[in-house]
């Protein structure tokens, strides 16, 4: 079920009711709700994706134990590691990137005029294998360094996996934060759960009022990218950047939401990326699970290794790094470059050691400097170039994009999709730069509204929320899936 | 190697490092309290202590520490 949608409201409702109210204070039965409630979610979907999480489940709850008890051998526990962690990038690789090496293969014996006679597997991607599979890692490689106990509470650790407000698309959160949560009780806080509504409130404000606006302009734009001109392609991929944040921050925003109402404290995933004045900050502000997963199990590690290298070995552990945030993402040529481009994006930072150089933006201020500005701009044009190729089928369909979007056609007029009437872009563009006022106003908050209106009169606060839910239920219509599913 | 001459020594290398002095050497200082030290510069601090103690760390043993005063045990340890 999507958040956004009937039959989610009514499980959580349900859900809600029977966790706060019947089994309230008692916290193994909660947690029993919390898994009960997680694998009917998941099976809602489809019941052989909950047969592959609960597979996974049972092995690394098993190999947690045992690396634990190995403490004394580190030869043994150094191989139960690796065997949980063959698993899950076994799995991964099999269920996401079994075809892509397939064609792959196929395809550089064909480039030498030898044709194999291999078909790609009819394979589906479970929903979710990519996040908790990172859970998983995580979990094991934090008791071999000593980071964190295993878990011998089969419901918690199973709950910590399947934990359904993040079970789809992240934030990946580490077991040596979320375990503890799960083991102590939680109290009813109506502030907690104010706020939490509050959160997803504005989530479903970005995804159903910007992102699937946005997506219902740049969708078309993307599928028959031949058609427009420049003017439009550059459009276009500002309004996809548009949709690609709003989409998945609003969407993390509701996974903090309804995780607040719980009781739980979960990671936030973003961060107003677009507010970052160089690549650096702004991997530190975006799919902040992923990066700091990625920054603490690879690119530590690797820059570990290369650290006699000088400033060479750390682009090389940084660019290693990227490609594999970008393959994360899918098996596909495209996610390889796009994570390629970031890598290398940071390589004038690191020459010229000014990664960290900047202070926050407009620190003291209410408005950014002239040079701010310039940095933000200039650091939202960079990325959006990324994403053309992050949204584009084939290296093949991205060069054409770029090649059309860099051509004399870049000056003519906009030529919206057939069909489309004029008041619909404009109203999508008045609705991001309500977006980035509002961001702008709570760029020091957890979320963009979590402080806006608390000291104003309260029907006018209230006013302001009513705008939103109206906004939300006007354009329930076009429900689009989120976008981060697929990953 | 004192404790106290282990601190002043990797004092002298966060200076370097991170181009700044607005941290105390406190036994409680990790790197989330000083502005700068991030995964970036991690190991060219970790890389400056390496050279300037003339030991070489695991990466198991950096995993384990939480702040300066494990970091100071850890170097004294490997000096003894």
């Amino acid at each position: 079920m999507l958040f956004n949608s009937l039959e989610f409201v009514l499980f959580f409702i349900t859900f809600f009711v029977l966790y706060w109210f019947v089994f309230k204070r008692n916290v193994e039965l909660q947690n029993g709700l919390i898994l009960v409630a997680s694998y009917f979610f998941m099976a809602w979907w489809d019941w052989h994706f909950l047969l592959i999480l609960v597979i996974s489940s049972i092995i690394n709850f098993v190999l947690g134990i045992y690396i634990a008890k190995a403490e004394d051998n580190e030869n043994r526990q150094r191989l139960l590691l690796w065997l949980g962690l063959i698993y899950g990038l076994g799995s991964l690789l099999f269920f996401k990137y079994c075809n892509f090496f397939i064609e792959s293969f196929v395809g550089a014996f064909d480039a030498f005029g030898v044709h194999l006679n291999i078909h790609t597997l009819n394979i589906i991607l479970p929903l979710g294998i990519s996040f908790y599979t990172f859970r998983a890692m995580s979990y094991l490689m934090d008791i071999e360094s000593g980071k964190t106990e295993p878990v011998k509470n089969v419901v918690v650790f199973f709950s910590y996996l399947s934990f359904f407000p993040s079970s789809l698309s992240g934030p990946i959160d580490k077991a040596r934060d979320f375990v503890p949560q799960l083991v102590k009780p939680r109290v009813f806080d109506s502030a907690q759960a104010a706020d939490g509504a509050r959160q997803i409130l504005w989530g479903l404000f970005k995804k159903v009022v910007i992102a699937d606006n946005c997506s219902s302009i740049a969708g078309p734009i993307f599928e028959q990218h031949h058609l427009y001109p420049g003017s439009t392609l550059l459009l276009g991929a500002f309004l996809y950047t548009i949709e690609i944040y709003a989409d998945f921050s609003g969407y993390s925003d509701m996974a903090v939401g309804i995780a607040r109402l719980l009781g739980f404290n979960i990671m936030n995933n973003f961060r107003y990326p677009f507010f970052a004045q160089n690549i650096a900050e702004f991997w530190q502000k975006w799919h902040i699970s992923l990066t700091a997963w990625m920054t603490e199990y690879v690119f530590t590690p690797l820059s570990f290794i290369f650290r006699t290298y000088g400033k060479t070995g750390t682009i090389l552990a940084i660019i290693i790094n990227f490609v594999l945030v970008g393959l994360w993402h899918g098996a596909n040529w495209t996610f390889i470059v796009y994570g390629f481009l970031h890598g290398c994006y940071f390589i004038p930072l690191l020459l010229k050691g000014t990664v960290n150089a900047n202070k926050p933006i407009a620190e003291g201020r209410i408005f950014p400097t002239f040079r701010e500005l310039i940095n933000v701009l200039a650091t939202f044009l960079l990325v959006m170039f990324t994403l053309i190729l992050f949204n584009s089928q084939s290296i093949t369909q991205a060069f054409y994009y770029y090649k059309d979007l860099f051509s004399s056609s870049l000056f003519s007029s906009v030529l919206l999709p057939e069909g489309m009437r004029s008041i619909k872009l404009t109203l999508t563009l008045v609705f991001i730069v309500i977006l980035f006022m509002i961001e702008w106003i709570g760029r020091k908050q957890l979320y963009a509204i979590a402080n806006l209106g608390l000291n104003w009169y309260r029907p006018v606060r209230w006013g302001l929320y009513y705008i939103l839910i109206f906004l939300i239920f006007y354009f329930s219509g076009n429900e689009q899936q989120f976008i981060y599913f697929q990953f | 190697m004192e404790k106290s001459e282990i601190k002043a020594k990797i004092r002298t290398i966060l200076v370097a490092v991170l181009k700044h002095e607005n941290f105390e050497m406190n036994d409680d200082l990790s790197a989330a309290n000083v502005a700068g030290w991030d995964s970036l510069t991690h190991m060219v601090i970790i890389t400056e202590i390496e050279k300037g103690f003339q030991i070489k760390f695991k990466l198991k043993e950096l995993n384990k520490l939480n702040n300066l005063g494990n970091l100071v045990d850890l170097i004294q340890s490997k000096l003894s």
